[in-house]
C-alpha cells in the first residue's frame, strides 16, 4: 500500500479531470461556474497530499519504476499550486471568451498529473510516457481557442517540435539501453560505467540525445526556438501553466536522469555541457528578451533566461571537486580548494527557485491575461507594452501586483525571485563557478531593463485614450492576489519554506 | 525593562515610517491634506525615535554596535535580522531622521498629482534607508540597499521632470550592476569566512572569520609584496586569489552609489530630473550609503586589498574633486551645478577616508553629515525657486534678491556652508579631510589638487549666487515672485540652525564619530605587525532560540550550541543548525490526525 503513496496526488488529479469531463457531458447546464472550483479544489487536495508525501522517507517504489522522495513530492506540490492558480486565471479568461468547457480543466489536470508522475519516474520508459501525457495535454491546450490562425500555428509547432524532442529522448534512451540492457535509472547507474568503457560511442551519443531531449523541454538555448511562438500563440493561462509546470517537471526529471548517468563519464563532461548550456541560455534569453515590445513574448524569452539560471544550479551540482582545466568563464575554481558542493543546498536552491518562479510567472501571465481583450485576438498588437500604459491609474491593484511580479523576475529584494537567485547563486559560488555566477548576475542586470520597462509603462506613462474597462471576474483577482502575496511573503519570510525544502536534499539515491 | 526598550529602539526607528505608510494607504485618495499631514506626523515620530536612539547611544561603551537586536530570519541561508548602530551609523540615522520631515514640508505643494503614492513611496524609502544604516547582518544590509532603489526609482520616474524615465532607468540599472557584483563577492566572503555549518552573513562572523586570513596574508605580502605566497592556509589562499576581486566588486557597488568618477554619470541626470524630495533624499542620505559601505564593509573586510588599491581609489577621488569642480564652472543649469558639486564634495569624503589617518577619517565622516545638510538644503531651496518659476538655467534668473530677500539670505548661508566658510559646518569637515590627507602617505600632489579645488568650489558657487540673486532683474517673469511663505521658512530654518550649530560646536558629534573612526582605522590598518586583534574584533550577538521554525512539520533543525568559530580565539558561543538526519534512517512524518 505504501508503494502507492506517491501516486495519490496524480490519482487525485486524474479523478478530478474525469469528474469534470463527465460533468461536461451529463450536466448540460449553461452555468459552468462550479468547474473552476472543482479544478482548484482537486489541485489543492493533490498539493496537500504531495506535501504530506514530502515528509516520507525517500525510497524506491513500484518495483523501482518510481521513487518517493521529497524532491519529487515538493515538485508535485508546486505543480499543483501552479495548476490551481492557472486554473483560476483560466476561468476568468475563458468566461470572457465564452469558451469555458469541462475539457479545458480536464486537460489542465491531466497535464498536471503527467508532471507529477514525470517528477517521480525513475525509469526511461516511464519518463517517456509521462512526458507524453503532459505534452499531449499541453499540445491540445495550446490550440484550445480556435479563432484565428495563431493558436493552430502554435499548437502545430509545439506538437511537431515536442514530438521531435521526445523522439530524441527516446532514441537516446534506446541507445543507452543498447549499451547496458537496462532502463531503470538505479540499475543504469550501476551498469553504465562498464558500458562506457566497452561501448563509449553508444553511451556518449545516448547521453547527448537525452540531454537534447530535455533541453527542448526546459527551453534551453539553442533548443529554445519553439518557445516564443508557442508561448505567444497559446491561450495566456496555458502559457502560464507551461512556463511554470512543464519546465519545473522537466527540470526535476533532468536532474534525476543525469545524476544517475554522471558516474560513467569523466566529471568534466556533464559539467561543461551544463555550464555551457547555462551560460548561453542566460545570456541569449536576456538579450533576446530586451528588444521585445510584446509583453507575452518578452515573458517567453524571460522564461528561457530563467531556465538558464536554473541550469546554473544544475551545473553547480555537476561541478567537479577541485579546480578544473582551463575553460575560461566556465572554469571551476573553488574558493577553498577541493570540497564538493553540498548537493542538498543545490536541490533546495533549485526547488525554491522553481517555487518562486512558479508563483511569479503564473501571476505575471495572469496579469497579461487580465488586460487582454477578446476582440484583440486576431490583431498583432494585443500584448504590446502600450496596453500596460497607465495601468496604475486604471487598475492600481493589478499594476502593483504586476510590479511585484516584474521585480521578482528581476530578482530584486524583497521578493521570492531574489531569495531563489540568492540560493542558486550561492550554490554556484560554493561550487566554484565564479565566472559563471558573474556572467549570470550581469545577464540578470540586462534582464532588469526589460522587466522595469513594464513598470515604467504601468506607472509612468499616461493611459491611452481608447482604453476600455477590462473584464473582471473574481477568480482572476483571487489568483493575482494569491500569487502577489506569495511572491512578497516568500521574499520576506522564506524561513519555514526553506526549512521544508532543505529536506529535499534527500533525493533518492543522491543525498 | 530598560533593556527591553533599548533593544527595540532601532526597530521603532526602522519600521515606524512603514507603519505610517500602511496608515496612509488606507486614507482616501482625494484627501491630500490628510495624507500630507499623516506623512509629516509619521516623519516626526520617526525623528523622535531617531533622536531617542541617539540619546541612548553611549560614548564610553566598549561595544562597537549598540542598541542591538537580533532575530532569526532565514536560518537555511545563515541570514538573521540583526540591527545595531555604531558611531557613524547613529549619526547618519539622526541625519536621515532630521531630513525626512523637511522633505515632506518641502514638497507640500510641489507634488500635487498622485499624492498618496508619493507619500507612501517617501515613507517606504525612509524605512529602507534607515534599515540599511542599522543593519549589522550583511545580507539584511543588501536587502535594504536594493529595496531602497524601488521607491527612489518611482520618485524620479513618476514625479520627475521631462526626461524622468530615462533618468530613473539609468539610476536603477547603474546601481544594480554594482550591487549584484557585490552580491557575488559577498557570497564569496560568506563561504571563505567560516567552514560549512558555521556560516552566517552576520557582520561578526564575516569579519572575525577573515581576521586570521587577513593577518596571514598581509604578513606574507609584507615580506614579498608581489607574491606569490606559498603555504598559506585555505582561507588566506582564497583571499590572496580572490580578495582583490572581491574588494573591487564591493568598491564598484559603493563607488557607483557615492558616486566616484568615472561611474558618476547617472547622478546629474537623476538629480536634474528628480522632484525636490527625490533630490533631497538622494543627496542627503542615499549617496552616503556609498561612503558608509566603504567604511563599514569594503575596507574593513579586505584591508590588504584596500591598502593595495588605496592610491588608485584616492586618485579617482581627487579626479572626482577636480572634475566635479570644473564641470560646475561650465554649468548653466543650476540643478546640474549642485549635482556636480556633490560629485566634488563626496570626492573629499572619499579622499579623507582613504587617507587612513585619524583626521582624515573623522573629517570624512563629518563631511558625510555636512554634505547631507548643505546639499539637501541647496536642493530644497532651489526647489522652492523652481516651483515658482519652472526654470533651471541661470540665465533665467538674475536680481532675485530684490524680490525674494529672505530666500536669498537662506540661500547665501547655505552656499557658505557648501563652500566651507569658517563658522559653518562645511569648514570643519573639509579642513579635517585636507589635514588628514596632507598627513597621510598619499602623494602630496593629491592633497594640493584637492586644496586648490576648494578655491574653485568657492568660485563656482559664488558665481552662481551672483548670477541668480544679484544684478538687475532682467526677466519680467521674475518680477512677481513671492518670497518664502511660512511653511517654506519653517522647512529652511532647521537647515540654517544645523549649519551654524555644526559649524560652531562640532565636538559632540565628533565625539560620537570618534568611536567609529578609531575602529575604522584599526581595521584599515589590520594585519600590519603592530595591529591589535582586540581593537577590531566584532562582538558576537548570539541568535535567540527559534520559536516559529519548530512549527514546520518535521523540521529537521534543532539547535545546539557549537563551540568556536574557525580562528581559535575565545569566542562567545554561537548557535548553528544541526545537519539534517537522513530520512532513510529515521522517517519524519507530520502528525497524523
Amino acid at each position: 500500500m505504501n508503494d502507492f503513496l506517491p501516486l495519490i496526488p496524480a490519482a487525485t488529479l486524474v479523478v478530478g479531470a474525469i469528474v469534470l469531463m463527465l460533468s461536461e457531458v451529463f450536466l448540460a447546464s449553461a452555468n459552468r461556474g462550479y468547474m473552476v472550483i472543482v479544478a482548484t479544489l482537486t489541485s489543492v487536495v493533490a498539493a496537500v497530499a504531495a506535501f504530506w508525501n514530502a515528509f516520507e522517507p525517500a525510497r524506491s517504489v513500484l518495483q523501482g519504476y518510481a521513487v518517493l522522495d521529497p524532491f519529487s513530492s515538493f515538485m508535485t506540490c508546486m505543480v499543483c499550486v501552479g495548476t490551481a492558480l492557472s486554473g483560476l486565471v483560466a476561468s476568468s479568461f475563458l468566461k470572457h471568451r465564452n469558451a469555458e468547457r469541462g475539457e479545458f480543466y480536464a486537460l489542465v489536470l491531466f497535464a498536471a498529473a503527467g508532471m507529477s508522475l514525470l517528477a517521480l519516474s525513475n525509469e526511461f520508459i516511464t519518463i517517456f510516457i509521462n512526458l507524453e501525457v503532459l505534452s499531449v495535454a499541453t499540445y491540445s491546450l495550446t490550440a484550445y481557442l480556435r479563432r484565428g490562425g495563431r493558436p493552430a500555428e502554435a499548437g502545430f509547432k509545439y506538437f511537431i517540435l515536442g514530438a521531435f524532442s521526445a523522439s530524441l529522448l527516446l532514441y537516446g534512451a534506446a541507445l543507452l539501453y543498447g549499451a547496458t540492457g537496462v532502463t531503470k535509472l538505479d540499475e543504469l547507474e550501476r551498469a553504465l560505467p562498464l558500458a562506457a568503457a566497452t561501448q563509449p560511442a553508444l553511451v556518449y551519443v545516448g547521453f547527448g540525445l537525452v540531454l537534447a531531449g530535455f533541453a527542448f523541454k526546459v527551453a534551453a538555448v539553442p533548443f529554445h526556438m519553439w518557445t516564443p511562438d508557442v508561448y505567444e500563440g497559446a491561450p495566456t493561462p496555458v502559457t502560464a501553466l507551461m512556463s511554470a509546470g512543464v519546465k519545473s517537471a522537466a527540470f526535476v526529471s533532468l536532474v534525476r536522469v543525469f545524476l544517475a548517468m554522471k558516474g560513467a563519464l569523466p566529471p568534466e563532461v556533464p559539467y561543461l555541457l551544463f555550464a555551457a548550456l547555462a551560460l548561453v541560455t542566460m545570456v541569449a534569453g536576456n538579450l533576446l528578451a530586451m528588444p521585445q515590445r510584446n509583453v507575452k513574448r518578452m515573458l517567453a524569452y524571460s522564461s528561457i533566461a530563467h531556465a538558464g539560471y536554473l541550469l546554473l544550479g544544475v551545473a553547480a551540482l555537476f561541478a567537479p571537486a577541485g579546480a578544473s582545466a582551463k575553460a575560461g568563464v566556465l572554469a571551476v575554481t573553488p574558493l577553498l580548494g577541493g570540497t564538493a558542493v553540498a548537493a542538498g543546498d543545490v536541490y533546495k536552491g533549485l526547488l525554491f527557485y522553481l517555487l518562486g518562479y512558479t508563483v511569479t510567472t503564473v501571476g505575471a501571465f495572469g496579469c497579461v491575461a487580465a488586460i487582454e481583450r477578446r476582440e484583440d485576438e486576431t490583431r498583432t498588437n494585443t500584448w504590446d507594452l502600450e496596453r500596460f500604459a497607465g495601468l496604475a491609474q486604471r487598475q492600481p491593484g493589478w499594476a502593483v501586483a504586476m510590479a511585484a511580479f516584474m521585480l521578482s523576475l528581476a530578482g530584486v529584494p524583497p521578493t521570492a525571485g531574489f531569495i531563489g537567485k540568492l540560493f542558486v547563486f550561492s550554490a554556484a559560488v560554493d561550487a566554484g563557478l565564479i565566472g559563471l555566477a558573474v556572467a549570470g548576475v550581469l545577464a540578470s542586470v540586462a534582464g532588469t531593463y526589460y522587466y522595469l520597462r513594464v513598470v515604467v509603462y504601468m506607472f509612468m506613462r499616461p493611459s491611452p485614450d481608447e482604453a476600455t474597462a477590462p473584464f473582471r471576474h473574481w477568480t482572476m483577482d483571487v489568483a493575482l492576489v494569491t500569487s502577489a502575496v506569495a511572491v512578497v511573503a516568500l521574499g520576506l519570510l522564506p524561513g519555514p519554506v526553506a526549512q521544508w525544502l532543505s529536506r529535499a536534499g534527500m533525493m533518492f539515491g543522491h543525498f | 525593562m530598560n533593556e527591553l526598550y533599548e533593544s527595540r529602539i532601532l526597530n521603532l526607528v526602522i519600521w515606524s515610517p512603514m507603519l505610517f505608510a500602511l496608515l496612509v494607504a488606507f486614507l482616501p485618495k482625494g484627501e491630500k491634506g490628510q495624507i500630507r499631514t499623516a506623512t509629516f506626523v509619521g516623519m516626526l515620530v520617526n525623528l523622535w525615535a531617531c533622536a531617542w536612539a541617539w540619546s541612548r547611544f553611549e560614548l564610553h561603551n566598549a561595544d562597537e554596535f549598540q542598541l542591538e537586536y537580533r532575530m532569526r530570519w532565514i536560518d537555511a541561508a545563515g541570514i538573521s535580522y540583526h540591527v545595531g548602530v555604531d558611531g557613524l551609523a547613529i549619526a547618519l540615522v539622526l541625519l536621515t531622521g532630521v531630513l525626512a520631515p523637511l522633505v515632506v514640508l518641502a514638497s507640500w505643494t510641489y507634488v500635487d498629482e498622485r499624492v498618496k503614492e508619493f507619500h507612501i513611496a517617501l515613507l517606504v524609502l525612509q524605512t529602507a534607508m534607515l534599515g540599511a544604516l542599522c543593519s549589522v547582518d550583511t545580507l539584511l544590509f543588501y536587502v535594504f540597499f536594493e529595496a531602497m532603489l524601488i521607491p527612489m526609482y518611482l520618485l524620479i520616474g513618476v514625479w520627475g521632470a521631462e526626461e524622468r524615465q530615462m533618468a530613473a532607468m539609468k539610476f536603477f540599472l547603474y546601481t544594480l550592476v554594482g550591487s549584484l557584483l557585490m552580491l557575488v563577492a559577498l557570497l564569496g566572503v560568506y563561504f571563505i569566512a567560516a567552514p560549512a555549518g558555521q556560516r552566517s552573513f552576520d557582520y561578526a562572523t564575516l569579519y572575525n572569520g577573515l581576521m586570521a586570513a587577513n593577518r596571514e596574508l598581509s604578513a606574507c605580502l609584507a615580506n614579498n609584496p608581489t607574491g606569490p605566497c606559498e603555504g598559506l592556509s585555505g582561507p588566506a589562499q582564497a583571499l590572496f586569489t580572490w580578495g582583490p576581486w572581491m574588494f573591487l566588486a564591493f568598491s564598484l557597488a559603493f563607488a557607483i552609489k557615492v558616486p566616484m568618477w568615472p561611474v558618476h554619470t547617472w547622478l546629474p541626470d537623476a538629480h536634474v530630473q528628480a522632484p525636490v524630495a527625490g533630490s533631497m533624499v538622494l543627496a542627503g542620505v542615499m549617496l552616503k550609503m556609498g561612503t558608509f559601505g566603504f567604511w563599514r564593509f569594503a575596507i574593513p573586510l579586505f584591508p590588504t586589498a584596500a591598502r593595495q588599491y588605496q592610491h588608485l581609489l584616492a586618485l579617482l577621488a581627487v579626479i572626482g574633486i577636480v572634475y566635479g569642480a570644473f564641470m560646475c564652472l561650465a554649468q548653466r543649469d543650476i540643478k546640474k551645478l549642485i549635482a556636480y558639486s556633490s560629485v566634488s564634495h563626496l570626492g573629499y569624503c572619499m579622499l579623507g577616508m582613504l587617507a587612513f589617518t585619524a583626521e582624515g577619517a573623522t573629517g570624512s565622516a563629518y563631511q558625510m553629515l555636512n554634505h547631507g545638510v548643505s546639499t539637501g538644503a541647496l536642493f530644497m531651496l532651489f526647489g522652492f525657486l523652481y516651483e515658482r518659476r519652472h526654470a533651471r538655467l541661470m540665465s533665467d534668473y538674475g536680481g532675485i534678491a530684490k524680490v525674494m530677500p529672505v530666500f536669498t539670505a537662506f540661500f547665501v548661508i547655505v552656499t557658505f556652508s557648501s563652500i566651507a566658510v569658517p563658522g559653518t559646518n562645511g569648514f570643519v569637515g573639509e579642513f579635517l579631510v585636507l589635514l588628514g590627507s596632507f598627513k597621510s602617505n598619499l602623494p602630496l600632489a593629491y592633497s594640493v589638487a584637492a586644496t586648490t579645488c576648494v578655491v574653485f568650489g568657492a568660485a563656482y558657487m559664488l558665481w552662481m549666487v551672483q548670477k541668480v540673486f544679484f544684478g538687475k532683474l532682467v526677466h519680467q517673469d521674475n518680477l512677481g515672485l513671492s518670497d518664502l511663505n511660512r511653511r517654506e521658512t519653517l522647512a529652511a530654518l532647521p537647515f540654517i540652525a544645523l549649519i551654524v550649530l555644526m559649524g560652531l560646536k562640532p565636538q559632540p558629534i565628533l565625539d560620537v564619530l570618534e568611536t567609529s573612526t578609531t575602529r575604522y582605522l584599526a581595521r584599515a590598518g589590520y594585519g600590519t605587525p603592530d595591529s591589535n586583534d582586540d581593537a577590531v574584533r566584532v562582538k558576537v550577538q548570539p541568535l535567540p532560540r527559534p520559536a516559529l521554525v519548530e512549527l514546520a512539520p518535521g523540521a529537521p533543525v534543532g539547535l545546539e550550541p557549537v563551540g568556536q568559530v574557525a580562528n581559535a580565539q575565545p569566542q562567545p558561543r554561537i548557535l548553528r543548525p544541526r545537519t539534517p538526519v537522513p530520512s532513510a534512517v529515521q522517517p519524519i512524518h507530520p502528525v497524523m490526525p
